[in-house]
């Protein structure tokens, strides 16, 4: 019953979210905790998206012998900075003054649960992992020309408009004017001299033809009605936001805001704590990751493509594996190094990576003649490859499938293939009508 | 949506004959870009970049025709949900505009204010 529930929420939250018009693109799952937990296959963690609170319901089809085939895993990321407010202009934004400033704004935490963490003897147990990661930019003197031409073109826009529309309230708020064409002939010299002196417009008359331009268009649009002026006034303002282009440097402007090109790091860590006997009295820390990931954004024509390096550390808790896993190899030490490429587009995104590992464990081999403890060191290497689409149903729902070969598992070492469907959902704040989850009818 | 215009009518601050008036915008939500005219009666109209304070006058220069303070402002920034400013007069607020960025990410934001005397 609860699984029908769950899918019915499934099915209907692309639906339910279009109506949010949310407007920041949402990525595939990628936190550190779901990828230490094993609810994702890949190794290099795509970089943070924009949501404050960002879940996923993973949906992970194993075969009979491996166990479950029951979506039931569950991982949530969530950026604590990003729920106030704290003023920033556009530049203290995207130019933190220190390296301090961008790990306090990039600073994430993740968690993930599954019930479905198999042990060595093939029981499940309860397993909670949690994570943490940070990034950093690295501007260069070409992004901030770009940043600058484009803050010059927004705020010349601006500028002409507020002058414009202040005038225009003025005028009838004030009843200064009669009718129409007494107001676009108040309002004709503002028009020209806004445009003009904010150097849009190179020539006095160029400004005075953008000025006649509009008063020939006024005449296409519902009449002035000095009693409910305000029919008028917004499709005058609209004319003009149009004839200025102020949408179109707006969304080219918060377009490279996303996309801005050059190279950023994220550093990320991860922890599994299993609980084996489903106590929480009795758990164990069974491995933890450490991941650096340096990550490079072309520009112009190839804007579109990222690359993406990774170099991962992970230690496995050898007296754990030696207790829940008996004669299962596991290495304490592990070094993955690899290489994603990824192609961002409009409403989908493609991914490849290759990943190298280098493991090894000193074990145990009695001792030398002066009872002086020895080891000897076991190394093995594996390679790893996967490729992963992803769609955007809304801004809000990514649906993304990863199919390939994985590493050799510490269960059914044999069982390398990757075919993972997940379902990742964005809240960023939502008002509290937003949300009306009665609509599920869920207990 | 991606622009919506929000008018604030009937707004009033009670100042004295002698008394400057300051007037504060303070974009409170991160990543706003915006500029705010100022349409004073007489020709002494100012304008405020981004956040920013401006002396709109003394209280008697402002008595009879309704004040008019537009801002064009836009939202850049994804993690930012709202746009949300702060229009006060020494200090004193006379009116915060809120909007949720899934209704507009950029805004024109008109009030209409009255200076009454004491």
């Amino acid at each position: 019953m609860k699984l029908s529930k769950a899918w019915i929420v499934l099915v209907m939250l692309p639906t339910w979210l279009t109506a949010q018009e949310k407007l920041s693109k949402l990525q595939p799952p990628s936190s550190p905790a779901s990828g230490i937990l094993g609810l994702q296959p890949t190794t290099v963690l795509a970089p943070k998206s924009y949501q404050a609170l960002e879940t996923a319901l993973f949906s992970n089809f194993i075969n009979n012998n491996s166990g479950s085939i029951v979506p039931n895993d569950f991982a949530l990321e969530f950026t604590p900075y990003w729920t106030q407010n704290h003023s920033l202009s556009v530049d203290e934004y995207l130019y933190p003054k220190s390296s301090i400033d961008q790990v306090i704004r990039n600073s994430s935490f993740s968690l993930a649960s599954t019930q479905h963490f198999q042990l060595g003897d093939s029981t499940m147990s309860n397993a909670l992992a949690f994570g943490y990661r940070t990034t950093f930019y690295f501007g260069n003197h070409k992004d901030r020309e770009e940043v600058e031409r484009f803050t010059g073109l927004l705020s010349t826009d601006q500028k002409v408009k507020a002058k414009i529309v202040s005038i225009a309230e003025y005028l009838i708020a004030n009843k200064e004017i009669t009718n129409q064409k007494e107001l676009m002939a108040a309002i004709g010299a503002t028009i020209v001299n806004a445009v003009y002196e904010s150097g849009k417009i190179g020539s006095l008359k160029e400004a005075e033809e953008f000025m006649k331009d509009i008063v020939a268009k006024s005449i296409l649009i519902p009449p002035l009605d000095t009693a409910a002026p305000d029919p008028f006034l917004d499709s005058l303002y609209s004319l003009i936001d149009q004839k200025l282009s102020a949408e179109i440097v707006f969304n080219e402007f918060k377009t490279y805001i996303r996309e801005r090109y050059g190279f950023s790091l994220d550093v990320a860590f991860a922890g599994v704590l299993n609980f084996p006997a489903n106590k929480f009295e009795s758990s164990y820390i069974a491995r933890q990751s450490f991941w650096i990931t340096p990550a490079y954004r072309f520009k112009d024509k190839f804007s579109f493509l990222k690359i993406l390096g990774v170099l991962r550390y992970e230690w496995y808790n050898a007296d754990y594996y030696n207790a829940y896993f008996p004669g299962i190899k596991t290495y304490e030490n592990n070094l993955d190094f690899g290489l994603s490429v990824a192609g961002e587009f409009r409403k989908f995104a493609l991914s490849f990576e290759m990943v190298g590992r280098n493991s090894h464990s000193e074990l145990p081999a009695g001792t030398d003649a002066e009872g002086n403890k020895l080891f000897r060191k076991e190394q093995n290497s594996d390679f790893q490859y996967i490729a992963s689409f992803s769609y955007n149903l809304t801004e809000q729902v990514v649906l993304s499938y990863s199919l390939g070969n994985r590493f050799e598992p510490v269960l059914n070492p044999d069982n390398t293939l990757v075919s993972l469907l997940s379902l990742n959902i964005g809240f960023g704040s939502p008002a509290k009508n937003d949300i009306d989850w009665r609509k599920f009818n869920l207990r | 949506m991606m622009h919506k215009i929000y008018r604030y009518r009937n707004l009033s601050f009670v100042v004295a004959d002698e008394t400057e008036v300051i007037l504060s915008v303070v974009f409170k939500s991160d990543g706003d870009k915006g500029h705010t005219a100022i349409n004073i009666p007489g020709s002494n109209d100012c304008e405020i970049e981004d956040s920013g304070t401006q002396n709109i006058g003394i209280g008697s220069g402002l008595r009879g025709d309704t004040t008019i303070v537009t801002t064009e402002v836009a939202n850049l920034i994804p993690e930012e949900d709202e746009i949300r400013i702060e229009y006060r007069f020494n200090g004193q607020l006379i009116k915060e505009h809120v909007n949720l960025k899934s209704e507009a990410e950029r805004a024109t934001i008109i009030l209409y204010i009255k200076f009454p005397a004491p």
